[in-house]
């Protein structure tokens, strides 16, 4: 039986509308504008493996309460944008979602992390017509999204690399080349999204 | 390149304005040292030629003032005494050059061009303003975050931050940063002011750039 037991329908229900609606609105972006409000979405279900991983991790029992209640990153969505005002265009969509509050907004871009990442990081709480763990009716399940540019994700990709690789040759020099790269691409963020607003006249 | 010349003897003044014009720079001349200050506060100068003996203030208070205020603009004295303790007393204030009255007009522009050749060797490699530290060797700014900062963005930023709270016109940036490139045009100065406000704004400074496109720009502390 899946850590998520019955409950794993709904945290697919949900995850289709969520992405149906982002997807919509990134269509109806583009009939408006002539461009895209994000490059790529993605959404995944964490696997029972790693969700029962992090309970352990985390020191909580490995059981369903633990995984939709106090983890709450069962269900995880990612938009890349191409410039950094569609992260904040695509979050502002996703707050006027009648069913979704953001309980917790972590905002990695303006406050980058001390080894260069960023990105933007919300929980949303979502409230849906099934019942949830706690046995509330609508119930309550937790999404975790992260919005960030592609200069922000090809980074991060580069950055998961080194992380999960075991005796990198001048690790700390690597290191601080990382953070040097972060901070030039995070600059050409900036001045593309500068020039984008110079074309447009919105300085 | 502008320079401020502090000389209270007139007809001295009236010849130095002529030749250094002549010589390509524009003058601004004043005849006090409290003018020299006045002035000083509120333009931008690539250099500074003061006199040591002038009514008001002294040329080397006029000075010790100015670089009490973070103001790091070369200087050179002129000076008609030409005892040793009057040179050492001139260069401790903070001068980078003297010369001794009378002088030659050819020695004087020598000296002029030759701080300015060695002007990049003062300027201190980390300036900060406000909650902003920008490090004009790494071309990065940091506040709460770090960025990176072209060639051109660096310059700007390091020439806003020596002369916070002083209107800086277009035209007078221009000058500046982009005097030396064969292609530019002024319009080139809203396009960077642009990439460097939205760039102050990516790293959550405390100061900012005011002003209208075209106009005068000016860096300040917002409190």
């Amino acid at each position: 039986m899946s850590i998520y037991q019955d409950y794993e329908q709904t945290l697919h229900e949900i995850a289709d509308d969520l992405i149906r609606r982002i997807k919509d609105n990134n269509e109806s972006y583009y009939a408006q504008n002539g461009t895209k409000v994000y490059e790529h979405l993605s959404c995944r279900i964490k696997s029972d493996e790693s969700m029962r991983e992090k309970c352990q991790r985390k020191g909580l029992q490995e059981d369903v309460h633990s995984a939709l209640v106090e983890l709450k990153d069962a269900i995880g969505i990612r938009i890349v944008t191409s410039f950094v005002d569609d992260i904040f265009e695509n979050l502002e969509f996703i707050k006027s979602i009648p069913y979704v509050s953001i309980i917790n907004e972590k905002d990695y871009i303006r406050h980058s992390k001390p080894n260069g990442y960023r990105s933007y990081h919300a929980i949303l709480e979502v409230t849906w017509d099934r019942e949830d763990v706690k046995g509330n009716f609508p119930g309550k399940y937790y999404v975790e999204l992260q919005l960030r540019t592609i200069a922000m994700d090809s980074w991060a990709a580069l950055e998961h690399q080194l992380k999960y690789k075991k005796n990198v040759e001048n690790q700390e020099l690597i290191v601080s080349e990382l953070k040097r790269v972060a901070d030039d691409m995070a600059a050409c963020d900036v001045s593309m999204q500068t020039i984008k607003n110079l074309i447009h006249k919105k300085q | 390149m502008k320079i401020l010349l502090a000389e209270d003897e007139k007809e001295l003044s009236r010849a130095l304005v002529a030749v250094l014009t002549h010589e390509g720079f524009s003058v601004d001349a004043v005849y006090d040292g409290e003018e020299a200050v006045e002035k000083a506060k509120t333009g931008v100068y690539n250099c500074m030629i003061f006199d040591i003996m002038m009514p008001k203030l002294d040329g080397v208070s006029a000075l010790k003032n100015l670089r009490a205020m973070g103001n790091v603009t070369p200087a050179l004295f002129l000076t008609a005494k030409s005892e040793v303790d009057d040179r050492v007393v001139g260069l401790d204030a903070g001068a980078d050059d003297y010369l001794a009255k009378p002088f030659s007009m050819k020695e004087l522009i020598a000296r002029i061009n030759s701080m300015m050749r060695r002007v990049n060797k003062y300027m201190p490699k980390q300036i900060s303003v406000g909650s902003v530290v920008l490090d004009t060797e790494e071309q990065s700014i940091s506040s709460e975050n770090s960025i990176g900062l072209a060639k051109k963005e660096t310059k700007l930023m390091e020439l806003f931050m020596l002369n916070v709270d002083k209107a800086l016109s277009t035209k007078e940036l221009f000058n500046n940063v982009w005097r030396e490139e064969d292609n530019a045009n002024e319009d080139v100065v809203w396009v960077y002011v642009s990439f460097l406000r939205d760039k102050l704004r990516a790293i959550d400074a405390n100061i900012q750039i005011e002003g209208e496109e075209g106009g005068d720009f000016t860096l300040k502390i917002i409190s």
